[in-house]
């Protein structure tokens, strides 16, 4: 109904406005106005603006529009609106910070449009005061970097969370598998333990099996020795009585002695005389074994028992058609029992003048041998002995070759009488041989400045 | 990788000539801003154009904050550019940041440039001490980041749909250029922070390759200061302090921007054999 009315009426049109009116309306229009040129100088500006900004017209005008702006808009201006407007033709919605004349900034939004006035380029601009709006913004930009910062810290907490959980089922599974680790090794190790327990007890039980044996060999080995030295004794007696009647018998004292006898009785006699060497050898043994020998340790050198043995050999070297050579250090001084090293000596002599054939060699050396021993080496050039019986020489009654034993005096006892000595006295003996190149014994004695 | 630098960058190639002159924009815009000055040299040189990564219309998913965190990523963008064009010989003209980014690049590979030709250069905007004015202070740094933050509240609202711009059609762009100036702003942030607390001034002795640095007469960006400092701190340089005033010559000035540049190369031509007499010795 009303519409109806209004369409019946004549519409009452206002005055026109003049544009002189209109420029002073644009003067005190509720906004900033103004116009400047490309290069940035300002060509108007309205008195709303003025106000706001505390300056005069004759301030501004003719100055660079950066004037009025504070310093991060004027390079706002310059690297973003200036090129927006020179590109675009216009600009909408920018938020510019205004520079008054006292210093402080004001917030307002420009819209602007370049245009061609006249022969230039003139870019008319309209400026909002925002004081509410910019406050909401702050506001809404504040919640916005809260929020922001406060995802990222959820962010950060969860992905924190995520790794620790990640970890802590890491480690579980890491736990779980040590606990089954563990068990499975102490299992093994008790395993290990009776294994162990049942080795021990066999040990144990081995080593009084061993200790027993020990005592029973030792005991067994004592009462041997006892035994021979005591038979020895038992022997000699006898013997001694065949030697002394054989003597009587041959210087004839019971009759005449015929040339059979006389050979009968060497035979006696000889006979009589390696049986009663035989009984001497063996008591020695049994003496040493048993542990009764006492050994009279004194410090000589070697050359003087060397010079004192050989006068005993050097006949059957003689007999024998034997050269023999000697070379031995001066300063090769024992700790040891004179008479036994001279007994060892001889006994070696006499097994190499005995295992050498004629014109073979015999040699004597004896050295220092580093700072605690001194070697005496007796080598000869006889038959060797293979590698097989090199160990057993040393045994008692051994010798090299059943063949030998018809060719060479003696009982068997020499070497292993020989190296009980050696070892008695802090030394030892040992042989190396080559068959078909001759044998060395080596004896080694305790060295002494 | 080439064909992707070229489409990452935005990579536009035109010119009737041989020889490179590679363009690249400054803090704010895209490569739109150099669209009063190539023609003048389409005749005698081969032009080449791009978008740094983050802004125009390049690739904004291949962006890499902290890549971009330094002028370093952006010269390696423009090294990126050569040697996807297999560019050599090149005159790198730079409009603002983009004449550090120059120097970092000539720096990195002399053999590749020619010529640097340094638009409203600054190697700090900051000032420092008593002997350096860069024309600014941090707070005043600070303020212009206030105002970027509080622009791009609205510009994100009319970010254009991503159509691509064609140079030879000028009237498409008309209304796409509503958005050259608007990018992501965190990446507008990130590129005003590593353009404006940049220091490169100890870049400046190493660089061999002759430059022209044209010093606009009123520019509140770079100060003449800056320009004088330049000069005698860059070996090789010329300065050609502009009657035109301002930060963007080459938008508020192009004739005269046109002149001056046309002059140095055709002084000093932009030849290696021109450059090994320079620097016989």
């Amino acid at each position: 109904m009303a519409g109806d009315v209004s369409l019946t009426r004549e519409p009452v049109l206002p005055p026109a406005i003049g544009a002189s009116e209109m420029d002073s309306l644009l003067d005190r229009a509720p906004c900033g106005f103004i116009s400047f040129a490309d290069n940035g100088e300002l060509r108007a500006i309205n008195a709303t603006l003025l106000d706001l900004l505390g300056y005069s017209r004759a301030d501004l005008v003719g100055r660079h529009v950066e004037t009025i702006l504070n310093v991060g808009s004027r390079i706002f201006y310059q690297t973003h609106l200036f090129p927006l407007l020179k590109l675009h033709g216009r600009a909408e919605e920018v938020f510019l910070l205004l520079r008054g004349k006292n210093g402080e900034d004001v917030g307002a939004l420009a819209n602007a449009v370049r245009r061609e006035r006249g022969d230039e380029w003139i870019t008319d601009c309209v400026l909002m005061r925002v004081v509410e709006r910019r406050k909401f913004e702050d506001a809404l930009l504040r919640a916005k970097k809260v929020a922001e910062e406060a995802s990222d810290e959820a962010h950060a907490r969860r992905r924190e969370a995520e790794e620790a959980n990640e970890l802590l089922e890491r480690q579980a599974v890491e736990l779980e598998l040590s606990q089954q680790q563990l068990l499975e090794q102490a299992e093994e190790l008790e395993t290990q333990s009776e294994a162990l327990r049942a080795v021990n007890d066999e040990l144990v039980a081995r080593t009084d099996e061993l200790q027993r044996l020990r005592t029973l060999a030792e005991d067994a080995n004592r009462a041997k020795s006892a035994f021979l030295a005591v038979m020895s004794h038992e022997l000699r007696t006898p013997l001694n009585a065949i030697g002394g009647y054989v003597q009587l018998l041959e210087m004839g004292i019971h009759g005449p002695v015929t040339d059979a006898m006389s050979e009968a009785l060497g035979r006696i006699s000889r006979s009589q005389r390696h049986l009663l060497r035989l009984i001497n050898d063996v008591l020695n043994l049994a003496r040493i074994e048993a542990g009764r020998v006492d050994y009279d340790l004194e410090t000589f050198a070697i050359p003087e028992v060397v010079s004192a043995v050989l006068p005993m050999v050097e006949p059957q070297l003689t007999a024998r058609r034997l050269r023999y050579t000697v070379n031995v250090a001066h300063d090769a001084r024992v700790y040891a029992d004179r008479e036994k090293v001279q007994q060892i000596l001889l006994n070696l002599l006499s097994n190499a003048t005995k295992f050498t054939p004629s014109g073979g060699v015999v040699s004597v050396d004896a050295h220092v041998n580093g700072d605690r021993l001194v070697s005496v080496q007796v080598r000869d050039s006889g038959v060797g002995i293979a590698p097989d019986h090199l160990e057993h020489v040393f045994e008692p009654f051994v010798q090299v070759d059943v063949s030998h034993t018809r060719r060479a005096e003696g009982t068997g006892l020499g070497l292993a009488i020989s190296r009980d000595l050696a070892r008695g006295m802090g030394g030892d003996l040992s042989a190396e041989s080559q068959v078909g190149s001759g044998s060395t014994f080596t004896l080694t004695l305790p060295r002494t400045a | 990788m080439a064909t992707n630098v070229l489409a990452r960058n935005n990579v536009k190639v035109f010119g009737r000539g041989t020889q490179p002159m590679l363009f690249a924009h400054g803090f704010g815009c895209d490569q739109n801003m150099w669209r009063f000055v190539t023609p003048a040299f389409e005749r005698d040189y081969r032009i080449v154009l791009f978008d740094y990564v983050g802004s125009g219309k390049s690739d904004l998913t291949a962006y890499d904050a902290t890549r971009y965190a330094t002028l370093d990523g952006y010269a390696e963008d423009v090294l990126d550019v050569c040697r996807a064009l297999d560019l050599s010989d090149v005159i790198f003209v730079g409009h603002s940041v983009s004449s550090m980014v120059g120097v970092i690049a000539a720096n990195e590979e002399p053999d590749r440039f020619s010529r640097l030709i340094l638009v409203g250069p600054s190697p700090r905007y900051i000032n420092d001490g008593p002997d350096y004015v860069g024309g600014f202070e941090r707070a005043d740094i600070e303020g212009l980041l206030e105002t970027m933050e509080k622009n791009y509240i609205g510009w994100a609202n009319f970010l254009a749909p991503a159509v691509m711009k064609n140079p030879e059609r000028p009237e498409l762009s008309q209304e796409l250029e509503a958005s050259f100036c608007s990018t992501d702003p965190v990446i507008a942030r990130r590129f005003a922070e590593a353009t404006f607390f940049a220091d490169n001034r100890a870049d400046l002795p190493a660089v061999r390759v002759p430059s022209l640095i044209m010093q606009c007469s009123d520019d509140m960006i770079a100060p003449l200061a800056v320009g004088d400092y330049l000069n005698r701190t860059l070996p090789g340089s010329t300065l050609i302090v502009l009657s035109a005033t301002g930060h963007c010559p080459h938008l508020s000035h192009p004739d005269e921007t046109i002149r001056v540049i046309q002059e140095y190369l055709a002084v000093s031509p932009a030849s290696p054999t021109a450059e090994l007499t320079a620097h016989g010795g």
